[in-house]
């Protein structure tokens, strides 16, 4: 029986749309794998080397085992915005003479070989291997390697419980709250005594039971619950939640483009996919840090500033707005033949973003911190990501056809939606073109000048926003019968 | 109201329609039938500028469809559930497209009372997204939905698959009433013959994408239908 399921399984991994698509897309994913595959197997082996140069009166696996505890949460954190459960899948078992204990188990195994419980075996695989070279104890290593395999399981099957009931998730969102709170009022640190957990079960190695006991504990709560759950209305099914019509007339102001911004708002606010997006674009505020605490980067190579302020303010138009059509791909017949022109619907888009990108400029007032010439990178960034910025995205969206399922969450790794090379070609000019706007100035004139060349070029593309809009919508037109072919095509 | 003149479509060279001239007046209730493959929904595809012909031309009220954007204030349709919007409440949904159609909320409202009857209390007030609701339900919502606005053409792919008979039975009064009192020109495609026969005036029958029928409708249509669609199965 396992054996035609996993026929199944090879199957659906073989048809699935992402394997569909040409051999460079399939080449450029496989080399992405390797890529980052192998940053994480160097940065592992490396790690120790690292630690131990940074801190060099603290064994580097003690530093691991203190910060292990952010790594779980991180993870868990991760795993419940980003993977995907298999269970829907099994409808089609339901019916079929096999028993429910056997369709469960292979569900539950099938959520063992998940992309993300192979994260941390990249990085701690190396890490152990380079413990053993460097004479450790080989039952001590080996055992806390196992270990932490088993937590990383545990998080596979605790997260299958948040997802499916609210009572774990609240659970653990307090706890997590909590342990935040105390560390961050410093009246009591966890990770302290938890490090300690953690070095014991290295220490002694016998003490690895436990996680194992841990994994066995909560295999058999999934199980049950699904067991019991097994009926098409329990826990295969989706939940369907109870709504209230949301009142958005506020928005009324905005004209003729109201409509489609309430609508936005809502499809946001109503669907998995969505939201994760929504959620990643809040990540790029932060990009910045990267550029602005290394000195390397503000003295010698300060145009790659200009490159990161696009980030801080861009993340949703980046993000979001690469994919604008496909938003809309379920019901994209629907708006062809309603009453709308199709200028409305892209302006509509476009105040969307403008709106993001004013957003995240003010969240990112804290960035003051490194200075008022960084606030004003920012600032002239984000005019740059209004004034021209969406009107490249929104043109680049036109040329992408690829429908989206709105109530899914992504996939790690089938995220190949705009994954297509005029997609690439399209998002160049967005990120090297504030470089290059911002460089020459620089280079031949001063910082300021610099400055007012990258805010300028924004003022003069939202003057000039007629005009694009126009163009956009002309290509759109053009595009139109072939977008709403690939629209409707099944997934 | 709607010319249609040596309209044809071909996917990679198969013609899957091929209408040399068809005439709907204004107020007419139009039916549409034929096999699975007959060519009706690209018709209505085609009516609806959602694909493009590959010769010829459909006129809706002397605006050149896959030319201009004119024809759109005064058509409305439902086609399949891509026509609606999965993450919105009923209500929601009535009232966006009340506002593409230039309705306030108190127009929606007043239109939609009417239909109380035909929801049969399953759509309005239920707290759920239209994507959470059965096939026949998502059904009703979309039907009613292309009728707000005042719309002078509407067009309904295949409105009775899918709903109850009590449903059914209440369609075809609408439909009947849109196109007698109202003026309003209804095209219909149905695999049901008795219903078809019941609620439209003039019944064209489609196959292979040929229009090889093309009757006004009386007693004795509903026996010549089934008299040709029993004979094309038994060859």
């Amino acid at each position: 029986m396992i054996k035609r399921f996993l026929s199944l399984e090879w199957k659906q991994f073989r048809r699935a749309s992402y394997f569909q698509k040409g051999i460079a897309i399939k080449i450029l994913l496989f080399l992405a794998v390797l890529y980052f595959g192998g940053i994480a197997i160097f940065v592992g082996g490396a790690m120790f080397f690292g630690l131990k140069k940074i801190f060099p009166e603290i064994d580097p696996i003690v530093m691991v085992n203190n910060f292990l505890i952010y790594w779980i949460l991180f993870e868990l954190m991760i795993r419940y915005f980003m993977q995907q459960l298999p269970v829907m899948n099994i409808k089609p078992l339901m019916i079929i003479p096999i028993k429910r204990n056997t369709v469960i188990h292979y569900l539950l195994g099938k959520t063992m070989l998940s992309f993300f419980n192979f994260i941390s075996p990249l990085f701690l695989l190396p890490f152990s291997i380079v413990l053993l070279f460097q004479g450790y104890p080989v039952a001590n290593v080996i055992l806390w390697f196992f270990a932490l395999m088993s937590i990383t399981m545990s998080i596979n099957f605790l997260n299958f419980l948040i997802n499916k009931s609210n009572t774990v998730f609240y659970g653990i969102a307090v706890m997590v709250i909590v342990i935040v709170a105390l560390k961050y009022f410093n009246l009591f640190d966890v990770t302290e005594p938890v490090g300690k957990i953690f070095n014991g079960l290295y220490n002694q190695p016998y003490l690895a039971i436990i996680p194992l006991l841990i994994v066995v504990g909560l295999y058999k709560a999934n199980f049950n619950f699904i067991r019991k759950g097994f009926y098409l209305d329990g826990a295969v099914s989706k939940k369907i939640k109870e709504v209230n019509a949301t009142d958005l007339s506020w928005m009324d102001r905005f004209g003729s483009v109201a409509p489609f911004l309430k609508n936005d708002i809502k499809m946001i606010t109503r669907n998995a996919r969505p939201k994760q997006v929504v959620l990643m674009s809040f990540f790029f505020l932060f990009y910045g840090l990267f550029f602005f605490t290394q000195k390397v980067y503000i003295e010698e190579m300060p145009y790659l500033l200009g490159f990161a302020s696009i980030f801080i303010t861009g993340g949703f138009l980046l993000s979001f707005g690469q994919l604008v059509p496909s938003w809309d791909s379920e019901y994209y017949k629907l708006l062809m033949s309603q009453n709308i022109p199709y200028r409305q619907y892209l302006e509509s888009k476009w105040y969307l973003m403008v709106f993001a990108v004013i957003v995240a400029f003010i969240l990112s007032t804290p960035y003051l911190y490194f200075g008022m010439d960084i606030y004003l990178i920012i600032a002239a960034g984000a005019l740059f990501n209004i004034g021209l910025n969406t009107f490249i995205t929104l043109f680049g969206g036109a040329l992408n056809r690829v429908p989206i399922e709105l109530d899914t969450k992504a996939k790690a790794f089938s995220n190949t939606n705009g994954f297509n090379p005029t997609q690439l070609l399209i998002a160049l000019p967005k990120l090297i073109l504030p470089i290059i706007i911002f460089f020459i100035p620089y280079h031949f004139i001063s910082f300021n000048a610099g400055l007012i060349a990258l805010a300028l070029s924004g003022v003069i593309g939202m003057v000039f926003k007629n005009f694009f809009l126009n163009k956009i919508e002309q290509v759109y037109q053009k595009g139109k019968y072939k977008t709403i072919a690939a629209f409707s095509e099944k997934k | 109201m709607i010319i249609t003149s040596n309209l044809s479509k071909k996917y990679n060279g198969v013609s899957v329609l091929h209408i040399q001239n068809l005439e709907i007046p204004k107020g007419q209730s139009f039916g549409l039938v034929g096999n699975n493959g007959a060519g009706k929904t690209t018709y209505f595809s085609l009516l609806l500028d959602l694909i493009q012909p590959t010769t010829g031309y459909i006129k809706n009220n002397n605006v050149l469809v896959h030319e201009s954007e004119d024809w759109k204030p005064f058509t409305s349709s439902f086609i399949d559930e891509s026509f609606l919007i999965g993450y919105l409440t009923s209500e929601e949904y009535f009232y966006f497209i009340g506002e593409l159609r230039g309705q306030n909320k108190a127009d929606v409202d007043a239109l939609v009372s009417q239909f109380e009857d035909f929801f049969h209390g399953e759509i309005l007030g239920q707290k759920k997204y239209l994507r959470d609701l059965s096939k026949g339900n998502q059904k009703k919502a979309g039907i009613v939905a292309a009728l707000i606005g005042n719309p002078e053409v509407i067009i309904l792919d295949e409105p009775f698959a899918n709903l109850d008979p009590t449903t059914q039975i209440r369609l075809k009064g609408i439909i009947k009433d849109l196109a007698e009192k109202q003026g309003v020109t209804v095209l219909v495609s149905s695999h049901d013959l008795m219903h078809v026969t019941d609620v439209c005036e003039r019944i064209v029958v489609l196959e292979k994408g040929e229009v090889i029928k093309d009757l006004a409708t009386n007693a004795a249509t509903l026996k010549e239908l089934e008299a040709h669609f029993a004979g094309s199965e038994m060859v």
